[in-house]
């Protein structure tokens, strides 16, 4: 094996290890943390008060949106 | 949530498995492959390019040649085709002369980079320098690809040649073109009417002579300008400069699929 | 169970989460802009670049003569100005600003930011002109000169950081599915472009490892950088617009784990038939079958929310761009899949049929999503209403015809090409002249794009220079930044 190969082998086997352990502790910390629980209150979570759902929050410009 | 996490720690041992098998496992089986030799006696294959050709590769790299034409050549079982009698045939690479056999990794052990290429808007040129090895041939297609086939729609490599004049002898190197494809490199050019009746006047009845047509017959005239426009120019020349010598060294070097080698017999 | 709110309560919660939104959206204002008006720049760019292509290919004596805008040079500069600047540029802005947004943090430091986009639009100047005037590199998704990485590698850096330091500092406890997408992409693709630049650049592989490697970058660049952030998008922008929850939430975080399981096995299918082990093919295969899973999970679910609000359509530009988007993203992803498929891809390969399928992806798919987020994320930054709803039903036509006139004669011309090149009893020059009619529609559909994306330019620079109307309550219950 040359330099080359040993550089390029590290490379791969280098980022495999760093990115499977980079992606098992993400999921760990999701499941620890609850965010696959719940999904109803997960799929609200981009609403607030100044924008509700049932309310329509683009139209061209110059006519109103219909109401749904 | 226990059965959760040992899907998801599956699951990511599938993910991590797949840069494993996509990058690393192709590298260690094709990384450290060696030339082939029959015996002591034999020539090994493949063998690394050198001086121009080395040069010439650089060219069709930095010019992209790489998305019209590829450099492999698939197999005898690869695409379906049916012949007059309807009967379903394989393999239309190899019937083509694109190679003798399919193409194999070790054939681009030397290639860097290796421009395999997914597309052929051209025809496939792994084995160009075998199937068309006459230099003046690539030279005059490079030049202008119609003056080789009216249908092509490869670009003009004029910017790869020199128009210069002829100063004491023509050179080797010169074109061998008629002056519709040499006086304006790149373009297939035509005198106008005008210009071509001024010509006409001035040596007309030389040049008459020389082929037996009449010049005062319209027929004859037209005769005579396909005549003028196919011979060359006397006093000037194109010439390949230094990036047209090395691609076309390239061209001539490109031999893949040629040697047999054991591990591409089906 | 909290007491009742009364209406002055219910006036002040809307008003205090109305003000937090503006906030957030004027943070992020000055650097979302820069990118985004940097993307715009480079898809005109790209437009250009790539009509003078698809004119060369049936009108080859169109600007000849020039070294500088031969075909070869002018394909690998457009797949740069478009790949590199345009689509990534865009996921740029789409990844800072809907992170701010979904973690309801402001974004921070926002001048190392412009610093960012600097180093961005020199490393894409830097490959286009560099491929230009000579230094391409023929390694498909890769041509730009080697001096050009290490902007982009910066510039990834920088925008990483961001992105995670953003996150990091959210208010919303839950992460939302366009979360989880974005920093997938941000996690994915700095390393596949890394890696893949040491194994082709920097310690070339040998031999035919360097095709494995380029093509294992160049399908995830779309799979594992575009996709992810464009189908969060629309998992952002469709709710929100028609303002209704995502039907299925849970099967949208199953599609997320799906693509990220599946999606990069499928690049091999580009080198099927060619010099490499078999089993790479295959798994390559298996691979682009299981991508349907996501891809359903993703149609079904924009379907389902979508469900009783397609009038809506006719009424909000964004929505319009977006949900053409999403439904190319099921279209392309599943025409992808049978793709992969032996018989399928033995006539595909080499030919205009996949140029088609690469384009309805990138554009048909990844542009239009973007485009969509555009129309919905400038107005909320400059507090400017678009000035002209025509100019936007032009660029929405243009498009929207362009790219199905595109597909479909470049798929069709493609796949009668491909079958006449398995027909050794076909002459190659027969093949050639059948394509003429094909490519000449193509650069029409080329036209019609790039007049679309001229009309969007115009839309966006008469935006910039404040000739909309000033945005004030209206359907986002819109606050003044600053104000």
């Amino acid at each position: 094996m040359s330099a080359v190969d040993l550089a390029l082998f590290l490379t791969v086997i280098g980022s495999i290890v760093l990115f499977g352990g980079a992606a098992a502790l993400a999921l760990g910390w999701a499941f620890k943390s609850g965010q696959f629980e719940n999904f109803q209150h997960g799929s609200q979570s981009i609403f607030g008060p100044d924008e509700p759902p049932g309310e329509p929050t683009d139209a061209f410009p110059g006519e109103p949106a219909p109401r749904p | 949530m226990d059965r959760g996490m040992v899907i998801f720690l599956g699951a990511l041992l599938t993910f991590s498995s797949s840069w494993l098998g996509l990058v690393l496992f192709p590298f260690w089986q094709l990384g450290g492959e060696k030339p082939y030799q029959k015996d002591e006696t034999d020539d090994p294959y493949p063998v690394p390019l050198q001086g121009l050709a080395l040069a010439g590769q650089k060219v069709y790299q930095n010019n992209g040649c790489m998305y019209c034409h590829t450099q492999q050549v698939r197999s005898e079982r690869f695409g379906n085709w049916w012949d007059a009698n309807g009967e379903q045939r394989t393999g239309a690479d190899i019937r083509r002369s694109y190679g003798q056999r399919r193409t194999v990794s070790r054939d681009y052990i030397y290639d860097n980079p290796t421009m395999l290429g997914t597309m052929r808007t051209g025809p496939d040129l792994a084995n160009i320098g075998v199937r068309n090895p006459s230099a003046p041939w690539h030279h005059t297609h490079l030049l202008n690809p119609r003056s080789a086939n009216a249908w092509s729609i490869m670009p003009s490599f004029a910017f790869f040649y020199t128009r210069e004049k002829v100063v004491g002898s023509r050179s080797d190197k010169a074109l061998s073109l008629g002056r519709e494809w040499t006086v304006n490199p790149g373009y297939r050019w035509k005198p106008s009417a005008k210009e071509w009746d001024a010509l006409l006047a001035a040596q007309g009845p030389a040049l008459a002579a020389q082929v037996g047509l009449d010049p005062a017959s319209a027929e004859g005239k037209k005769q005579l300008l396909d005549y003028w426009l196919t011979t060359p120019e006397e006093d000037y020349q194109v010439v390949p400069n230094a990036d047209g010598d090395a691609l076309v060294a390239y061209l001539l070097a490109l031999r893949k699929a040629e040697v047999p080698l054991p591990e591409a017999k089906e | 169970m909290p007491a009742p709110l009364t209406s002055e309560m219910l006036e002040a919660n809307r008003a205090r989460s109305a003000a937090e939104r503006a906030a957030i959206d004027a943070s992020c204002r000055g650097p979302v802009l820069a990118f985004a008006v940097s993307a715009v720049f480079w898809l005109l760019m790209g437009s250009v670049l790539a009509l003078i292509a698809s004119i060369k290919l049936h009108s080859p004596y169109f600007l000849t003569g020039s070294a500088e805008l031969t075909f070869g040079r002018v394909r690998m500069a457009h797949l740069q100005a478009v790949g590199i600047g345009w689509a990534s540029l865009a996921t740029v802005a789409a990844a800072l600003w809907q992170m701010c947004r979904l973690s309801r943090a402001e974004l921070i430091y926002p001048k190392i930011l412009y610093l960012a986009c600097a180093l961005w639009n020199v490393g894409t100047l830097l490959a286009v002109f560099g491929i230009i005037f000579g230094d391409g590199q023929s390694v498909e998704w890769l041509d730009a000169p080697r001096y050009a990485p290490p902007f982009f590698i910066a510039a990834l850096g920088i925008v990483v950081a961001w992105v995670v330091a953003v996150f990091r500092r959210r208010r919303e406890p839950h992460v939302y599915v366009t979360q989880w997408y974005i920093l997938g992409a941000v996690f994915w693709f700095p390393w596949m472009y890394l890696v893949t630049v040491f194994m082709i650049f920097w310690a070339p592989a040998t031999g035919v490892v360097q095709p494995i490697v380029n093509w294992w970058f160049g399908h995830n660049t779309l799979g594992l950088w575009f996709t992810p952030v464009a189908v969060g998008t629309a998992y952002y922008l469709i709710p929100k617009i028609i303002g209704r929850p995502i039907h299925s939430y849970y099967l949208s975080i199953i599609g997320f784990w799906a693509l990220a399981l599946f999606y990069s096995w499928a690049g091999m299918h580009h080198l099927i038939g060619g010099p490499i082990p078999g089993w790479l093919a295959s798994a390559s295969t298996v691979g682009s079958m299981m991508m349907l899973i996501p891809v359903l999970a993703v149609a079904i679910n924009h379907h389902m929310t979508m469900r009783g609000h397609f009038h809506r359509l006719r009424y909000s530009p964004a929505l319009r761009f977006t949900v053409f988007g999403a439904i190319a993203y099921t279209a392309v992803s599943v025409q992808g899949s049978f793709e992969a498929l032996k018989d399928f891809s033995e006539v595909a390969h080499f030919t205009h049929y996949t140029v088609a399928h690469a384009h309805l992806g990138a554009y048909g798919f990844v542009t239009m999503i973007y485009f969509g987020l555009f129309y919905y994320m400038i107005p909320r930054l400059t507090g400017r209403e678009w000035a002209s709803p025509l100019l936007i039903r032009v660029h929405f036509w243009c498009a929207a015809v362009g790219i199905t006139v595109y597909f479909v004669a470049l798929s069709i011309g493609g796949w009668w090409q491909g079958r006449m090149m398995n027909n050794p009893d076909v002459p190659f020059g027969k093949i050639v002249t059948y394509l003429l009619p094909y490519l000449f529609t193509r650069s029409v559909a080329g036209v019609l794009l790039t007049v679309g994306h001229l009309a969007f330019a115009v839309s966006f620079i008469m935006n910039l220079a404040g000739w909309g109307k000033r945005r004030s309550g209206g359907p986002t219950f819109f606050v003044e930044p600053g104000g």
